[in-house]
């Protein structure tokens, strides 16, 4: 007897608006159908009327906890329409304020991760711990989220010795911090059982769907532009690509750990080999006409950029497309087969930056076509009676 | 596999398919093909180039006609396809039988552009909100939005 | 005597609800970081409840989506009287960069009455906070 469930648009988990219909039959999955467009705010039209200075402002706020990376995306498409070469050290210090972002942001999800699986006191330590790194950006920058550090031809703050040490001191402590991180994973058995097997996706379908990111990265398929088509600074540093090979949740989670410890690598390396000299150069107020793709690896995926310009001072179309998006066809096979109590989970192991979409559930009957709306709270609640009745598994083990 | 070959590799498997092929910076490479050669196209491209992986597709109003970028991506190489159709006559195949991820690139094209895909195996609206007007396409460049006035509680109107 | 007892229950304790409208998340996860163990918000009796007819007090954020306007106010209608309406953000106060756009809105209190205005892109926990305590002044 199928059972169609709506999950719905305003979800007191998870903080955007999306729509799922998730047609069940039992506790299992049979089918899912994903409605987006509630946060769709028509910015590829606003960002037309708007110059290339305006536009990076724009593009910082289409996502606040990976903003630096779509305005990075954005200004390294239009410094290679312009043709400019900002100077080396404006580039290091773009790119350590974009590793420090992936800090911030694998954190955050890792706090999400452990609030969904039912292990509130991991959110609350890696969120305490997420303070370090926001003291550190509100320092070079004068703002927690939404770093206006960017312009056209390098960025617009400088650092002295003095934020450079307090920079390696806090990356010390998160370093100590993290390991603890590795402790409980290993320590946890019920931590790991739970999200072991959860939420399958072959490396077949990861590659036919098109995924990106870790999800793609924990399913075994090496992708990430950092190495396959490094921009800047990517190809100076020393850092390896992160992977795993159990196609679940629990990949997903060891994946973004490892990448947690390569950052602290690579901002490591970007601090002792601070070049001097400038921050930036003048840039020109049009651009001529041409086009470029611009790809950046944002925490979540890789998010690509398609700039035309017609020799005015506007662009003529700026597409946008975010790693979220990208990952949905993906989620949409991973949540099939599986169980309705596992829904919150699936859906927080993608790190879905819905900024883009929100959610409800909504379970539809099949067969009689009755609706009956389930809070995600309340689903999450299921899942963990559910799992502490459950045996534990004995063979699920913490590969780090 | 350096640029040059591989454009080389592409001119010598399409012919004269290949109506624009160039290769503006490093890892860029900018393929033209017509509309009915699409689906060999990227048939070729998975299979021989191990471009496996659509990045999006990217549409553009140019006045009388819409033209439409693929971004594939190989470990070593960006490839985008293009190809243009006229705006009398908007509509193109999905590629979604040799791509799967396809699917929602192109529900936006439909939505945005007005553009008809045939053969898209999900052709509902992707992004715009279900009160929408139909036939109103908002990335066309003839497409203006006046904004209502707000209302401010409490103050002058 | 039972309204003064029920209006410092109130007072001591307003459970909310987060509405998320269409923003880009950054008032959002400020507002979670409210919850946390540098900014505590629990120790002023509030708690974040999954359901509107729980809650007192709505937080919102985001310039409205043309999608998400009636729900908007089908989850308004749902919270219990006597409500307040808290507009996080600049893009809940005016649309903040999305003004103009064919599909926001331009702000919360172009469909439901709104009580305080926390300013700021993203607004600050602090902020938040001192918004939140405020209201409680008033009531």
């Amino acid at each position: 007897m199928s059972f169609q469930i709506p999950i719905g648009p305003q979800h007191p988990a998870l903080k955007e608006p999306i729509s799922l219909r998730m047609t069940v039959e039992g506790e299992v999955i049979t089918g899912v159908d994903i409605r987006l467009g509630y946060n769709h705010r028509g910015l590829e039209k606003l960002a037309e009327d708007r110059n290339w200075i305006q536009n990076i402002y724009l593009t910082e706020r289409i996502c606040g906890i990976c903003s630096h990376s779509h305005a990075t995306c954005y200004v390294q498409g239009v410094e290679r329409l312009m043709e400019l070469a900002p100077p080396r050290r404006g580039l290091y210090i773009r790119y350590l304020i974009a590793e420090l972002e992936r800090i911030h942001s694998h954190l955050l999800w890792l706090g999400v991760a452990g609030h969904e699986a039912g292990f509130d006191s991991f959110f609350m330590y890696t969120w305490r711990d997420r303070e370090v790194v926001m003291d550190l950006l509100e320092m070079i920058s004068g703002n927690r989220v939404h770093y206006a550090i960017n312009t056209i031809g390098g960025v617009r703050r400088d650092l002295d010795a003095g934020q450079i040490a307090k920079i390696q001191e806090g990356i010390v402590t998160l370093r100590k911090r993290s390991e603890y991180y590795f402790y409980i994973g290993a320590n946890e058995p019920s931590f790991v059982a739970r999200i072991a097997g959860v939420g399958y996706l072959s490396k077949e379908n990861a590659v036919a769907l098109c995924a990106v990111g870790p999800v793609a990265r924990a399913s075994g398929v090496a992708r990430d532009v950092r190495k396959d088509d490094p921009w800047a600074v990517y190809d100076e540093v020393d850092f390896e690509v992160a992977t795993a090979d159990s196609c679940d949740v629990l990949g997903r989670v060891v994946v973004r750990v490892k990448e947690l410890l390569e950052s602290y690598k690579i901002c490591e390396q970007l601090l002792k080999s601070l070049p001097a000299g400038d921050i930036a150069v003048k840039a020109p107020r049009k651009a001529k006409p041409g086009e470029v793709v611009s790809r950046y690896e944002a925490p979540r995926g890789e998010n690509i950029h398609y700039i035309k310009a017609n020799g005015t001072d506007k662009p003529e179309r700026l597409k946008v497309r975010a790693p979220t998006l990208a990952n949905y066809p993906a989620t949409v096979e991973m949540l099939r087969k599986g169980f309705i109590a596992d829904i919150p989970l699936i859906f927080a192991a993608i790190d879905p930056c819905i900024c883009c979409a929100e959610r409800t559930v909504t379970l539809i009957a099949a067969g009689s076509g009755e609706e009956s709306v389930v809070r995600m709270s309340d689903l999450r609640r299921r899942a963990i009676a559910r799992h502490q009745n459950a045996p534990v598994k004995r063979n699920a083990v913490w590969p780090l | 596999m350096p640029d040059i070959e591989i454009v080389e590799n592409l001119k010598r498997d399409l012919g004269e398919k290949a109506l624009e092929l160039s290769n503006p910076g490093v890892r860029r490479i900018f393929l033209g093909v017509a509309p009915r050669d699409l689906l060999p196209a990227v048939t070729l491209l998975r299979d021989k180039y191990d471009c496996a992986y659509l990045a999006t597709i990217s549409g553009l109003d140019k006045g009388d006609s819409f033209e439409l970028l693929y971004h594939f991506a190989s470990p070593a190489v960006n490839i985008n396809l293009r190809t243009e159709i006229p705006k009398s006559a908007p509509s193109i195949a999905s590629i979604c039988a040799v791509i799967p991820g396809a699917v929602l690139y192109e529900r936006e094209l439909q939505d945005m552009f007005g553009i008809l895909v045939e053969g898209l195996p999900d052709p509902r609206p992707l992004v715009l909100p279900d009160d929408w007007p139909a036939g109103n396409y908002p990335l066309r460049k003839d497409w203006k939005f006046e904004r209502p006035q707000e209302v401010i509680p409490g103050g002058k109107s | 005597m039972l309204n003064k007892l029920a209006r410092w229950s109130r007072i001591k304790s307003p459970w909310i609800l987060h509405l998320n409208s269409g923003a880009c998340n950054a008032c959002d996860i400020e507002i979670i970081a409210a919850l946390t163990p540098r900014f505590d918000v629990e120790r002023f009796g509030i708690l974040l409840r999954a359901t509107p007819r729980h809650a007192d007090v709505i937080i919102a954020s985001g310039p409205v989506t043309r999608q998400m306007r009636d729900r908007i106010i089908r989850i308004y209608d749902q919270v219990p009287d006597p409500k307040f309406v808290i507009a996080v953000g600049a893009c809940a106060m005016s649309g903040c960069v999305y003004r103009g756009a064919y599909n926001s809105l331009g702000g919360i209190d172009q469909v439901i009455p709104v009580n305080i205005y926390v300013p700021g892109c993203p607004a600050r926990p602090d902020a938040i906070i001192d918004g939140v305590v405020k209201l409680l002044g008033k009531l």
